[in-house]
């Protein structure tokens, strides 16, 4: 079940100058240790599993460094991971090697509020750090739906952001420089050694080359982050519609309309389903073909006005309005999308949420056309999919529901993503919007960057010529 | 009911994470097999058949608390402790064939002896409340008659593993035989008390009434004066949490049978347990009657009236005059009651309502406080750290008072206060004794 390609190197002197740098605590080796390094969130590594040869719980930069450089002396493989909730296998091996685990490297350096920007280690939660920071009146926006689970190093490697992107933007925005070790094993700091500057345009920008980079240039040690103040309070808006384009219109007429939602979620009728079956409290209109879901915040003035003026624009559309201002009923409101990851699952009794062809993007005119398409490429191959997203910038989450046991649903439901993929670069779209390449979206890299993809390659040669870390990924060499 | 069995519960793991964060275990060590995505893996690769049954596998199963924290954090309630408790089982009877020792699929024997008296004790002991009386005489004696000073001075604990010997001292006081007569089959609501707030049943517990004796006393008074009448049953019976988490099947039906039926006979309302342990088990009930639909529908009902007494006084209760006396208090929330009984904040919420009082939040109070037990005389180390940072957590509120609301978690707190040498400054309490303490404070004063 679980296959370990193990490059000849990796030998006992390995694993005895691994401990020396973690010490023997730190340095795992047992099978079922492995085992537990073999899989991230996706469903790939669910069906495919692939263990390392050793994994080590990093505390310290220099730590790190060190093994990096024994890594590249040997040219065995590291491979960087977080919390492990990447869809893609990106923080998984793929030739045995070293999985270097970053997730204890956790703490909160430091919190300036004065300057706006907080500096942590890598393995901290995302959660966590907007709790730290709320006493402060502050945020870190990005806000992938794994908040409380994914730490902000992976993020930063994946470039994640959530459903409020359509307004505060993605992970990249709020990096303002990071401490890397290099494939090397050399440590350098982007964004100026020395700077807190919230604006810099000195050199290369070598940070945002880092990001979204899933661990193939360098590991990401240090990070000094962009804050934003805490939203006084936010109002929501939920509305239901007759058919899909209607959806479409209401959200085209609520941008011409001078408005900036935080968030604008869509729901199709099997994520409605889902989700009364889950609440029945909730009680939302089955018969239509789509839900729509609207944050505003700001102020509490501001938030008042805005919950009015949306109301007004969209009744022209919607077939059934309900909204709020005040806190526990948008909460109450909010949880329709809230729950709807979750409660996909339901849509089949034993059913099995498949993470695949998850975060398509398409230009925001073509999405009641790809919704439909979707439906359709589900039918054909005979399964059950609840299809909901990020309105705002044409994101979609298609959620599949299987049942494991099934092979013949498992077959499909494979087919079904790779034409999912497709039909993303048909409607001018991309493959991924959010969760990253990793090794499941390799296949599709060539068609849709063409000669592009030989730059990328040029870059991962340049700075990481043994190809030590995290080999196999993004559509690069193994 | 839980909708799935743990067989069909592991497969449907896909692996999100959400669980990470509420783990205490990989919250000390950071290893993925110490989370909860790590062990439904590892349990399920064991159940399926697909890796060796060794002590390696069994080594890393032991680490789990059991404390159900994943399974509130999990999105789909993937029920994490009871696959691994079904992957233990299995192991544990792979054990019992299997004689080499340090091959790579051996397990090492546990004591024959050690065995023979722990099946002595779940089925003999526990199970009867006359035998569990006498072993509370028993202990009653040995901590009366200087026999404990005496072994303590001899040093015959130096024989056990300084986790127990620790244990040992924090023990509390066992009443004497004559102060432990049964409860009163009947005690109706204070005289004060005009209406009642409803007919309820309150259930003792096994070790909670040899060792809390005076806590269940205080259950049943507390109960009596927030405006409840209140039943207490003669023929109930130990909850089985212990002989499930044991494998003993057939003894935990048996004895889930006979509460059924003691508490169906007192006609109430609400059955009300003091002990986050018990009561998550009695809630639990229908989940071993799913093949049995006579059984299934009575213990459904059953397990539908159980509530926690400090959820039952906050809900429908009357909480009379209470008075603190100006002293700090923290809570240390049982993983049982927050994460199986879902009961959250009620017990702060009524601290917080006793005047003259600071209540202080325990930071970190998610993580399980390694609840005194086997689980600290067979992983020490990890049991130690857990309770090291538990108090650490516990001196940053500067309390002077530390609550619990299950005898496993009082326990382990008093060890761990014990351990810091801070008894003169940290009272360890149960919350139903402090909140009978600051009622009579105010009665005193009214008087
Ligand atoms: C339920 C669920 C919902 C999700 N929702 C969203 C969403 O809304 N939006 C979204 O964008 N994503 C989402 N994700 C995907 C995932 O959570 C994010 O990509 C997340 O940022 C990954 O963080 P992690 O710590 O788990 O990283 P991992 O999965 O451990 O790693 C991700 C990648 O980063 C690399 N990496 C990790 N740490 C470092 C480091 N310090 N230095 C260098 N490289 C590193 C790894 O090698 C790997 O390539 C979701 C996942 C789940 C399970
Ligand atoms: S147990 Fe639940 S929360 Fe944890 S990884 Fe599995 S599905 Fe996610
Ligand atoms: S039961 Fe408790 S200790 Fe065990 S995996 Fe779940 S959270 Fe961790």
């Amino acid at each position: 079940m679980n296959e370990t390609i193990a490059p000849a190197q990796l030998d006992d002197k390995v694993i005895s100058r691994l401990k020396e740098i973690f010490g023997d605590d730190r340095v795992l080796t047992n099978n079922t240790d492995l085992m537990t390094y073999s899989y991230d969130a996706s469903f790939e590594t669910q069906l495919h599993p692939k263990k390392p040869q050793v994994a080590a719980i990093a505390l310290s930069t220099n730590e790190v460094s060190e093994c990096v450089k024994l890594a590249n002396e040997y040219k065995i493989p590291v491979y960087p991971r977080g919390a492990a909730t990447g869809q893609t296998g990106g923080a998984v091996s793929t030739k045995g090697g070293i999985m270097l685990d970053l997730s204890k490297m956790n703490r909160i350096l430091e919190i300036d509020h004065r300057n706006m920007q907080a500096m942590i280690e890598p393995g901290v939660v995302q959660n966590d750090l907007n709790e730290a920071l709320k006493p402060f009146g502050l945020r870190f926006p990005p806000d992938p739906g794994s908040a409380n689970m994914c730490t902000i190093g992976g993020m930063v490697s994946n470039n994640s952001s959530g459903l409020r992107a359509v307004k505060y933007g993605v992970t990249r925005h709020y990096v303002l420089g990071m401490e890397v070790v290099l494939p090397t094993g050399e440590v350098i700091v982007t964004g100026g050694a020395n700077s807190k500057a919230l604006k810099s345009v000195s050199g290369y920008d070598l940070a945002h080359l880092m990001i979204g980079s899933e661990g193939t240039l360098g590991i990401v040690t240090r990070l000094r982050l962009k804050l934003l103040p805490l939203p006084v309070s936010r109002g929501i808006v939920l509305c239901s519609f007759a058919r899909l384009e209607d959806a479409g219109e209401a959200v085209n007429a609520v941008f011409s309309s001078g408005l900036q939602p935080s968030a604008i979620e869509i729901m199709d009728f099997n994520c409605t389903k889902a989700v009364n079956k889950m609440k029945p409290e909730l009680n939302l209109p089955e018969d239509n073909e789509a839900v729509l879901v609207f944050e505003v915040d700001g102020a509490n003035e501001e938030v008042t006005s805005q919950v009015n003026r949306l109301k007004k624009v969209v009744e022209k559309y919607a077939t059934y309005v309900k909204f709020s201002d005040e806190p526990e009923e948008c909460e109450k409101l909010w949880q329709a999308r809230k729950l709807v990851g979750a409660a996909v699952g339901l849509l089949k009794p034993g059913g099995f949420r498949v993470y695949g062809g998850e975060d398509i993007c398409v230009p925001i005119s073509r999405l009641p056309e790809t919704l439909r398409e979707i439906h359709n490429i589900a039918e054909k191959y005979g399964i059950i999919c609840g299809i909901y997203g990020h309105v705002g910038d044409g994101n979609l989450h298609t959620g599949p529901v299987v049942n494991s046991n099934n092979k013949i649903e498992m077959e499909n439901v494979q087919k079904m993503i790779d034409d999912i993929h497709e039909l993303a670069i048909k409607m001018e779209g991309t493959t991924t919007a959010e969760h990253g390449v990793g090794i499941v979206r390799a296949k599709y890299m060539d068609v849709e960057h063409g000669p592009a993809m030989e730059v990328m390659r040029a870059i991962k040669k340049t700075i990481d010529p043994n190809n030590i870390l995290n080999p196999g990924k993004m559509a690069l060499p193994n | 009911m839980k909708t799935l069995t743990p067989e069909e519960s592991m497969h449907t793991c896909v692996r999100c994470g959400a669980c990470r964060g509420v783990c205490p275990t990989l919250n000390i060590t950071g290893r993925e097999a110490d989370g909860p995505r790590g062990r439904v893996l590892m349990a399920r690769s064991v159940i399926d058949g697909e890796i060796p049954v060794n002590q390696e596998i069994k080594d890393q199963l032991d680490r789990c608390l059991l404390c159900s924290a994943c399974v509130d954090a999990c999105p789909i309630d993937v029920q994490v402790p009871d696959i691994v408790m079904l992957a233990k089982e299995q192991i544990a009877a792979a054990a019992e064939t299997t004689v080499f020792q340090n091959s790579e699929s051996s397990i090492e024997q546990p004591g024959r002896l050690a065995s023979t008296v722990k099946n002595f004790f779940f089925d003999k002991v526990l199970a009867d409340q006359k035998r569990l009386n006498q072993v509370g005489n028993l202990l009653w004696m040995y901590q009366k008659s200087g026999l404990q000073t005496l072994t303590r001075n001899i040093g015959i604990m130096k024989f056990f593993p300084e986790q127990l010997r620790e244990m040992e001292k924090i023990t509390p006081a066992v009443l004497s035989p004559s102060e432990r007569k049964p409860h009163p089959e009947y005690t109706p609501r204070a005289n004060e008390r005009k209406e009642s707030r409803g007919r309820v049943a309150f259930f003792q517990g096994c070790i909670m009434d040899v060792m809390f004796r005076e806590t269940n006393k205080n259950s049943i008074k507390l109960l009596s004066k927030t405006g409840f009448d209140v039943v207490t049953p003669k023929s109930q019976m130990c909850c089985g949490a212990l002989h499930h988490h044991s494998g003993k099947k057939d003894k935990t039906i048996e004895l889930a049978k006979a509460n059924i039926e003691a508490f169906e006979k007192a006609e109430v309302d609400y059955i009300i347990t003091n002990a986050g342990g018990c009561g998550a088990a009695l809630a639990e009930y229908s989940d071993f009657f799913r093949d049995d639909p006579v059984w299934l529908e009575r213990a459904k009902a059953f397990s539908k009236k159980i509530r926690d007494i400090s959820e039952i006084i906050h809900e429908k209760g009357d909480l009379p005059k209470t008075m603190g006396h100006g002293e700090r208090v923290t809570y240390q929330p049982s993983c049982h009651l927050q994460y199986v009984m879902k009961v959250k904040d009620a017990p702060a919420r009524l601290v917080k309502r006793v005047p003259e009082v600071e209540y202080v939040e325990l930071p970190e109070k998610k993580y399980c406080c390694g609840s005194a037990g086997i689980y600290n005389l067979l992983q020490p180390d990890l049991a130690n750290d857990i309770l090291d940072k538990k108090m650490e957590n516990v001196k940053k509120t500067g309390s002077g008072v530390l609550l619990t609301a299950n005898p496993g978690c009082f326990l382990q707190m008093k060890l761990g206060v014990h351990r810091e040498g801070m008894e003169d400054v940290i009272e360890t309490k149960h919350v139903v004794d402090y909140l009978v303490e600051s009622i009579e404070r105010a009665e005193v004063k009214a008087h």
